[in-house]
């Protein structure tokens, strides 16, 4: 025990603590004050929004000229680490200052044009103020306070400062007349030939621009602090201008043309996922990742049926993720197996989702009796008892807490998974066939959930989420409908375990703790209950996130809770939500956030019509 | 039998403790339906709270007395777990009052991750147990008993009488003063309530203060119990004291003290007699939580559930 000359003074300390809170809340306050006198100025001046997009555009073209501090990787500790970059060659800007610079001249640009010009402008002055934030604050926090914007003392950074003033212009040119124009809607009777091409190039585009994101500042890491920020910086971009062409109402069309055409869709789509490794991103680092984003994200589609369509919350879902990958594991041959026989992959795979199947049924059985926050707990205390189990190496089945290691990779006609591949003459990076797989085992799983959501059983589903009582008085035999969500669901997390287990070589009942299921739950609520996409953007943020922030990697719970928090009380329709449950939760507060436009490749029908505020 | 009456012993320690926990659940519940899941964590919180008053703000001079060290630390661990617990109840759970009822739900799961790790990453030295100071008198009491030593120390006996004191007071002010008076009428109909001018809001924020209060002050009994806190004891108590106010009816007072011994005597019971052992002691106490859910929702003393949309 540390004695007490050794720590701080705790009244020093409390102070520190007050002064931090109260600087941010004055901070929030101020904030509030200009939003609550601006926009109700600004809602009885439609005509300022010209000037106003004019005044931000402008700015922004000049703060992106300006000096910034940026993260011009010098290595060593501050002030060497922030580089202030000056306004020496105002044509070779690039990256985020590139960035910037379009959102400006788009800006102007857009004022001119017969456009929704308030709906583009606000979705543009969104994504720079995340360009302007991550930009500033990233140095301030990570390169030593305040003193890491201004260089030697005496220039100060005015490039951030003056695209945020930029970007809050921009937003409150938006708010002028106080109303946002109708989103346009383009026809999509156009030839099928034009639709093919249409929606080739837009998902080619989609997959650059993930394979660009992916890319962004390199890997993270010791190595590479600089990572995160560029990564989330682009983000912002990304998801600006991706805002702007929801607001045009291109992406709305496309989803319209993906709607018309679905197959064809499909096809492109599944092409384009397994086109990964050649870009730029076919990397053994990204096709593990990716492989892993894979087995999440069928397993939160899993977790969707249960809670998004039949709008049962399960907290113990994990568990059927470690039942898969212990049965599967258990049949693999693996030397500390109970089970000696070694079975092909597909078999063990199809025996360890009857198995999660038929645990799920039991998990959700008590759903006959029990409702609502009720059954969370019952589900929390199944998942808890499997842990238990697992770490006491129940029936010799577990391993205990030395795990079944060793277990073999998936080969298929002598080609183990996790060996690089070479076609002819291109030599693919090792984990590529375990991407493949996932990528089949995702879509495999997203035909299921796409097909049960709108067949009968899912249509229950629906019913039981929005009224158990009148579902039943509708002839729905409820009990049925709930223990089936949870048996599907739970088999398709066991499909999910059985890759993981071949994939990771080592199974531990560690992996399969309460805040996996918390995780896999924020990837489902964070991209919208019921909607397909949403699951897989939602698995895919919470797994690439902590890859790209890794000197945040300590923080990556904390940010899950925030996450869930916020989610629940700004947007609780999620990022792409589902048409059903935005109806439902129309009662939006959030500004912003528009990722929601992010649905270019939703394979549901009529998500076409906007959001309504 | 000497085993038997020491587990017996433990057990009715361990459930004092769970007891006060489970107080400030089964209120929330009552009031306004809401499983406080970062319940725990401000039991938690509590403790290093405390923990931190005794380090950080008690002169040294002060600290060897315990008759002086320990109503300040109590003071110090309740007082930020009011804080907490009503900061909380205005930010995260009172803008969700009129949403689905999985929003406050997975709201207050998130609370209790953030929690949890703000304190891990936050307390000096938290990402392992950290030692408590032993701040209260340390006797152990020791008597025969047929065919051995049964022992019981001087924290353990006043966990025991804080726990039972504690829901006793608890008790009378809610049966007994006007502010108890307007809880019950808040908790019966909201709306018939306000009509009757009671300020739901106000009547809220003060079962937040109750029970907060009542976690902090368990955090500093377990800390100078068990003599080191851990950020992990809050999720494992906190689902304990869940499983005893719902084993004990959810929002029975009476039924949140009794189910707290009760889940007490049985961990400790099951861990020295069940076959597993220790190993598979909360197992049986999850086995149970879900027989109860499934076959008596309304627990041992609680009303039949209500039919709510």
């Amino acid at each position: 025990m540390k004695e007490w000359n050794e720590y701080p003074d705790g009244w020093v300390w409390l102070g520190q603590i007050l002064l931090v809170g109260a600087g941010i809340a004055a901070v929030v306050l101020l904030v509030r004050l200009l939003w609550r006198v601006a926009t109700p100025y600004l809602a009885e001046r439609p005509a300022l929004d010209r000037p106003l997009g004019i005044a931000g555009g402008v700015v922004a073209i000049i703060g992106a000229l300006l000096p910034w501090v940026t993260f011009v990787l010098n290595d060593g500790p501050y002030p060497d680490k922030a580089t202030l970059q000056f306004f020496d060659s105002p044509w070779a800007l690039s990256g985020f200052r590139l960035h910037t610079l379009i959102i400006g001249v788009l800006a102007i640009a857009v004022v001119f044009l017969p456009l929704p010009r308030r709906r583009v402008l606000r979705a543009l002055g969104w994504g720079s103020i995340g360009i302007a934030l991550v930009n500033i604050l990233f140095p301030i926090i990570d390169g030593g306070g305040f003193g890491a914007i201004t260089s030697d003392g005496e220039s100060f950074a005015f490039g951030g400062i003056a695209t945020l003033i930029a970007a809050v212009l921009l937003v409150f040119a938006a708010k002028a007349g106080g109303v946002l124009e109708p989103i346009p809607h383009w026809k999509s009777a156009v030839p099928t030939l034009v639709a093919y091409a249409v929606l080739v190039v837009s998902f080619v585009v989609l997959l650059l621009v993930v394979a660009m994101l992916l890319n962004s500042g390199g890997q993270g890491g010791v190595g590479n602090p600089y990572a995160g920020p560029i990564f989330l910086s682009l983000l912002a971009f990304l998801a600006g201008v991706l805002g702007a062409l929801h607001a045009i109402g291109l992406t709305t069309w496309i989803s319209a043309l993906s709607d018309k055409h679905k197959w064809f869709s499909v096809i492109v789509l599944l092409v384009v996922a397994l086109a990964l490794p050649f870009t730029e991103a076919g990397t053994d680092y990204w096709m593990t990742t990716a492989a892993n984003i894979g087995v999440y994200a069928a397993t939160a589609i899993g977790l969707n049926i249960v809670v998004g369509l039949a709008g049962l919350l399960d907290l113990g879902y994990v568990a059927f993720l470690g039942i898969g990958a212990f049965v599967a594991a258990n049949f693999s041959g693996a030397a500390a197996a109970a089970v000696g026989i070694e079975l092909p992959f597909v078999v063990a795979a199809l025996i360890a989702a009857v198995v999660a199947g038929i645990f799920g049924a039991v998990v959700g059985s008590p759903t006959l009796r029990v409702r609502g926050d009720y059954l969370a707990i019952v589900t929390l205390a199944f998942g808890e008892i499997f842990k238990k189990a697992a770490q006491n190496n129940i029936g010799g089945l577990t391993g205990g807490a030395n795990a079944i290691p060793n277990v073999p990779p998936v080969s298929a006609f002598g080609q183990p998974f996790d060996q690089p591949l070479t076609i002819g003459s291109v030599e693919l990076p090792s984990g590529v066939l375990y991407y493949v797989l996932i990528i089949v085992l995702v879509a495999l799983v997203m035909v299921v959930f796409a097909n049960l959501k709108n067949a009968r059983i899912g249509r229950a589903w629906i019913a039981i989420r929005e009224d158990e009582d009148a579902a039943r008085a509708m002839g729905i035999k409820t009990g049925q409908a709930k223990i089936l969500a949870f048996l599907i669901g739970a088999m398709l997390a066991g499909l999910a375990g059985a890759v993981f287990a071949h994939k990771t070589s080592t199974v531990a009942y560690d992996s399969f703790q309460f805040i996996e299921s918390v995780t896999l739950l924020a990837a489902v609520i964070l991209g919208g209950m019921g909607s397909i996409p949403g699951a897989v953007l939602g698995a895919a943020l919470l797994l690439v996130l902590p890859e790209k922030l890794r000197e945040f990697a300590d923080y990556r719970l904390m940010l899950f809770g925030l996450a869930l928090v916020l989610i629940m009380r700004f947007r609780p329709q999620g990022l792409v939500p589902d048409r059903h449950r935005r109806a439902e939760l129309a009662n939006e507060g959030a500004e912003g956030v528009p990722i929601e436009e992010l649905n270019v490749h939703d394979d549901t029908p009529g998500d076409s019509k906007a959001v309504t505020r | 039998m000497a085993t038997l009456l020491q587990q017996l012993i433990n057990g009715l320690v361990l459930g004092g403790l769970i007891a006060l926990i489970a107080l400030g659940y089964t209120m929330v519940y009552g009031i306004i339906q809401l499983i406080n899941f970062a319940h725990g964590e401000v039991f938690m919180v509590g403790g290093f709270a405390s923990l931190a008053t005794y380090r950080y703000f008690l002169p040294p001079s002060w600290r060897s007395d315990w008759w002086l060290a320990l109503p300040l630390m109590a003071i110090g661990g309740a007082v930020v777990a009011v804080v907490l617990a009503v900061v909380m109840e205005r930010f995260a759970y009172r803008p969700l009052r009129n949403a689905p009822r999985l929003a406050p739900l997975i709201t207050a799961l998130g609370v209790s991750v953030i929690l949890k790790e703000v304190v891990r990453l936050g307390y000096p030295g938290a990402t392992a147990p950290v030692p408590f100071p032993r701040a209260f008198v340390d006797q152990q009491y020791r008597f025969e008993f047929f065919d051995g030593t049964v022992s019981i120390g001087s924290t353990a006996i006043l966990m025991i009488v804080v726990s039972i004191i504690g829901a006793i007071v608890l008790q009378t002010y809610i049966s007994r003063s006007r502010m108890g008076r307007a809880m019950r009428a808040t908790a019966q109909d909201p709306d018939t309530a306000r009509l009757m001018g009671v300020n739901p809001n106000r009547t809220i924020v003060l079962t937040f203060t109750i029970g907060g209060a009542l976690a902090g002050l368990a955090g500093v009994l377990y800390g100078i119990h068990i003599t080191n806190v851990d950020t992990e004891v809050g999720f494992l108590y906190g689902i304990f004291a869940f499983t005893a106010a719902v084993l004990g009816g959810v929002g029975s007072i009476k039924g949140a003290v009794i189910g707290g011994f009760a889940i007490g005597l049985i961990k400790t019971l099951s861990g020295q007699y069940f076959p597993g052992g220790t190993q598979y002691d909360l197992v049986w106490i999850f086995v149970l939580l879900i027989v109860v859910l499934v076959f008596r929702p309304q627990g041992l003393f609680g009303e039949p559930e209500r039919v709510r949309a």
